[in-house]
């Protein structure tokens, strides 16, 4: 890389009907792809709108198509994605545009809910803390899936979503595993119940696409299929 | 133009604040509407998500309220609000509790199966309480999966343009916004009102907040003539990322526990030399780190992008990776190897301690209108300890709820000003009437105004240039216009609004930075090295009154405690004693 070099660089722009529109930025040693946006935003097409917020990987706001992958922007480094210095960035995809890179993430959060994504314990605001081993089998595999950011990237990559929109994706089944491997929660029956169902839990083919891309390294294959396992138990006792 | 909303309770922001303010709010009276309006996405826009460290809380055998209190006073060098600051360790507790037992989070233990205390700087206890260093993601995460459940309106991606008070002054009536997606505006009229939109103080060169922070809930606050208090003092984080110009990911923070667990700094020519400053080096407290820093880079041999080195490498790269692995990974991803290698670090704006001034159930003066967490000011005083920002957001964003709940019931709406929608409507439109202006060159120019005379070291002489610089950096932008003439979804009228805010926010940091004539924690003045007598301590005070802006200062009440005096035995701040 040398002073001068250029980024090719095509965003998308519009709605679900707009198209790729392409613009030259300045190729830097330290530039990730939000801040190429960021750039072409500041200096080239002020009506560009994007959504970010943190820039460190902590907000899950950022997410893109780059260069045909969903991708965390803020912590993708430009020389990760391109080797021919050719950049081409949309909206993610299986969630309906606002305008330009902006999605609408609310199916996504609205499935996290209906895969009962949410804690219900027993224990209240006046009762200790409960004493709890940090090295059992299920506390492991709690921890293994807590630290999602909801960034969407999962969902994104799924090709199951994509053919069927009721799927409730990876990320909330992700959830809702750590919360049936939470021994503190009270709801382990009605999530069962509610990641059993033809939106479901089923109807992952782990093709493994949520693993592959998740920017945290997290593993939403594993914990599908450990739902399933789950359901199928479920059935064999008759509580499903 | 603009359409009309009415709801019972509406809260501005969704970090640690504004979700359990929605939350307690819900829970203390169903029957409420209660609105949460944000300038992202729930739970995705505030800086509590971002917490690393941990939530100091005195839950732990050994430990006492008195004694997170005491470390709170020491370490806010006698300014915090005494009533406030043991509101904060008091509600801590049930609020720990609250988000283990009732919201879900579950924080590190112990081979026992008890909670783990992490040790952090200025504090006399193993008291923080910790998610690995991802804290914050684990509680706002699981703090909007409680909201998301329950019937709270949510207006994601409404930015608050103003507070609008009823035409008479003496009550709030509602709040102006902009829905971001739509374009248009929206009044939305609230027997309460919560202000939890978060400092931030991203006008400076270097800066870890969020990105998308602004201030703007202090620069309405001003607007408005309430009284702000603290507004000298701006925490700023010794290791910032400095990866050069044109990155977001520059001025982002590189954990304090890399210089705790023994990590170097060098000057340009890789010479160690913290212990020039103070006998405990690099692990000295940030404030000390951060100003030792400043001067190093003042005195030149800086860095490639005129900063400093961290060095972690003797420690053992692959003992580096594996104790800082959150790091040593961002760090690749931007390009540097943390665990083998050198990066290149600044001190960086971190945390705002000033605020609008409250009570210690988050009333403000102005009937109707309530404010927690990084708007809110008088908890820290002088400095914030690690680990006590996410205690203050939480706590008094769920106090707020249940105060605001209680009091709005059986209350009326307020008929807003609506002469003053109008004009502020027209303040936020002011860009799409004018010539084409440079916003990317006055952005610069504020972060380097704030940087470099308004900074880590302060002059009397240096702080009154800036306050100019700001005026006429102000009048500017008040000329600037945009290319773009669409309302919606339009970024740049944002960052014009951002640079407004910020701008505001900035003069009242200078003016009551000149006002403090002595040195207090995060507030250095080079010609006024000395801390002052404690006895005597006030606070500065800064409101708008008409067209001038007015500092006064004002005698901190020692309602507790007084200098001198301690309640408890051993000494508040110092590092816990072990046996040897």
């Amino acid at each position: 890389m040398k002073q001068g070099d250029k980024l090719a660089v095509r965003i998308w722009k519009g709605g679900a009907d707009g198209g790729y529109t392409e613009f030259e930025a300045p190729l830097r040693a330290n530039q990730t792809v939000l801040d190429v946006v960021t750039w072409i935003q500041r200096n080239r097409d002020p009506g560009l709108a994007y959504r970010f917020a943190c820039r460190v990987g902590m907000c899950g706001s950022c997410a893109m198509t780059v260069n045909g992958k969903p991708r965390w922007t803020c912590r993708t480094h430009v020389s990760k994605v391109t080797q021919d210095s050719r950049l081409t960035i949309g909206p993610l995809r299986n969630l309906p545009i606002v305008k330009d890179l902006v999605c609408d993430m609310t199916v996504f959060f609205d499935k996290w809910q209906n895969a009962r994504g949410r804690f219900q314990g027993r224990a209240t605001r006046y009762d200790d803390i409960e004493r709890i081993a940090p090295d059992t089998p299920a506390r492991k595999a709690a921890d293994a899936g807590i630290e999602c950011i909801n960034c969407a990237v999962c969902y994104a990559a799924c090709d199951v979503v994509a053919w069927k929109p009721d799927y409730l994706g990876p990320a909330a089944l992700n959830r809702a595993w750590t919360l049936q491997n939470d021994i503190r929660d009270t709801a382990q029956a009605e999530r069962l119940a509610a990641v059993a169902g033809d939106a479901g839990c089923h109807s992952c083919h782990s093709q493994q696409g949520c693993t592959a891309h998740c920017p945290k390294s997290l593993n939403p294959t594993a914990a599908i299929a450990g739902l399933k396992r789950s359901v199928f138990q479920a059935v064999l006792r008759g509580e499903v | 133009m603009f359409k009309q909303h009415d709801t019972d309770i509406l809260i501005l922001g969704s970090g640690g604040a504004g979700l359990f303010a929605a939350l307690h709010a819900c829970q203390t009276d169903p029957d409420l509407k209660v609105t949460l309006a944000v300038k992202g996405l729930i739970g995705k826009s505030g800086c509590t998500r971002m917490v690393q460290g941990g939530y100091n809380v005195a839950l732990l055998p050994g430990d006492s309220l008195e004694r997170h209190f005491m470390d709170t006073i020491v370490g806010g060098k006698w300014l915090p609000n005494q009533d406030l600051a043991w509101r904060l360790c008091q509600t801590a507790v049930e609020r720990v509790r609250e988000l283990e037992n009732e919201i879900g989070c579950f924080f590190d233990r112990k081979a026992d199966g008890t909670l783990h205390g992490k040790a952090f700087a200025g504090q006399s206890f193993d008291r923080t309480v910790h998610k690995g260093d991802l804290t914050g993601i684990e509680i706002v995460n699981r703090l909007m999966e409680q909201v998301w459940a329950r019937p709270v309106e949510r207006l994601e991606e409404h930015r608050a343009l103003a507070l609008i008070p009823t035409a008479d002054g003496a009550a709030l009536a509602g709040v102006l916004l902009v829905d971001m997606r739509g374009g248009g505006f929206l009044f939305v009229r609230a027997k309460a009102v919560l202000l939890g939109t978060g400092g931030g103080p991203t006008m400076y060169r270097y800066h870890t907040p969020s990105g998308d922070k602004s201030m703007d809930g202090l620069a309405m606050a001003l607007r408005l003539g309430l009284p702000l208090r603290d507004m000298e003092m701006v925490q700023f984080h010794p290791t910032g990322l400095l990866a050069g110009p044109e990155t977001r990911m520059t001025g982002t923070v590189l954990e304090e526990g890399l210089r705790g667990a023994g990590g170097y700094l060098l000057t340009g020519e890789q010479r160690r030399f913290m212990l020039d400053y103070d006998p405990q080096g690099e692990r000295a407290t940030r404030d000390v780190v951060s100003r030792a820093m400043a001067a190093e880079i003042r005195k030149g041999g800086t860095t490639e992008h005129g900063g400093l080195y961290i060095q972690m490498h003797h420690l053992g790269p692959d003992k580096v990776r594996k104790a800082f692995k959150g790091m040593v990974e961002r760090c690749a991803d931007s390009g540097f190897d943390l665990a083998g290698g050198l990066v290149e670090v600044v001190p960086t704006a971190h945390y705002f301690m000033g605020g609008l001034i409250c009570d210690t159930d988050t009333r403000t003066g102005l009937p109707g209108l309530f404010v927690a967490g990084e708007d809110a000011g008088g908890v820290h005083g002088a400095n914030r300890l690690g680990g006590n920002g996410v205690a203050n957001s939480t706590v008094f964003g769920g106090i707020a709820g249940e105060v605001m709940a209680k009091q709005v019931k059986g209350e009326a709406h307020r008929d807003p000003d609506k002469a003053l929608i109008h004009a502020e409507i027209e303040r936020a439109r002011q860009p799409f009437d004018k010539p084409l202006g440079d916003l990317n060159g006055l952005r610069e120019r504020l972060l380097d105004i704030m940087w470099d005379d308004v900074g880590v070291l302060r002059t009397a002489a240096g702080l009154k240039r800036g306050l100019e610089r700001l005026t006429e950096l102000e009048a500017e932008l008040l000329q600037s216009g945009l290319a773009d003439q669409d309302q919606v979804f339009n970024l740049t009228w944002h960052d014009w609004l951002n640079l407004r805010s910020l701008v505001e926010v900035s003069g009242a940091i200078a003016r009551a930075a000149i006002a403090r004539e002595n040195s207090r924690g995060a507030h250095f003045r080079e010609d006024f090295p000395e801390a002052g007598d404690m006895e005597g301590s006030c606070f500065t005070q800064v409101r708008r009154r008409g067209e001038t802006i007015e500092v006064t200062e004002v005698p901190v009440e020692f309602t507790i405690v007084k200098p001198g005096e301690s309640l408890i035995d051993g000494d508040a701040g110092a590092p816990q004693a072990r046996p040897a």
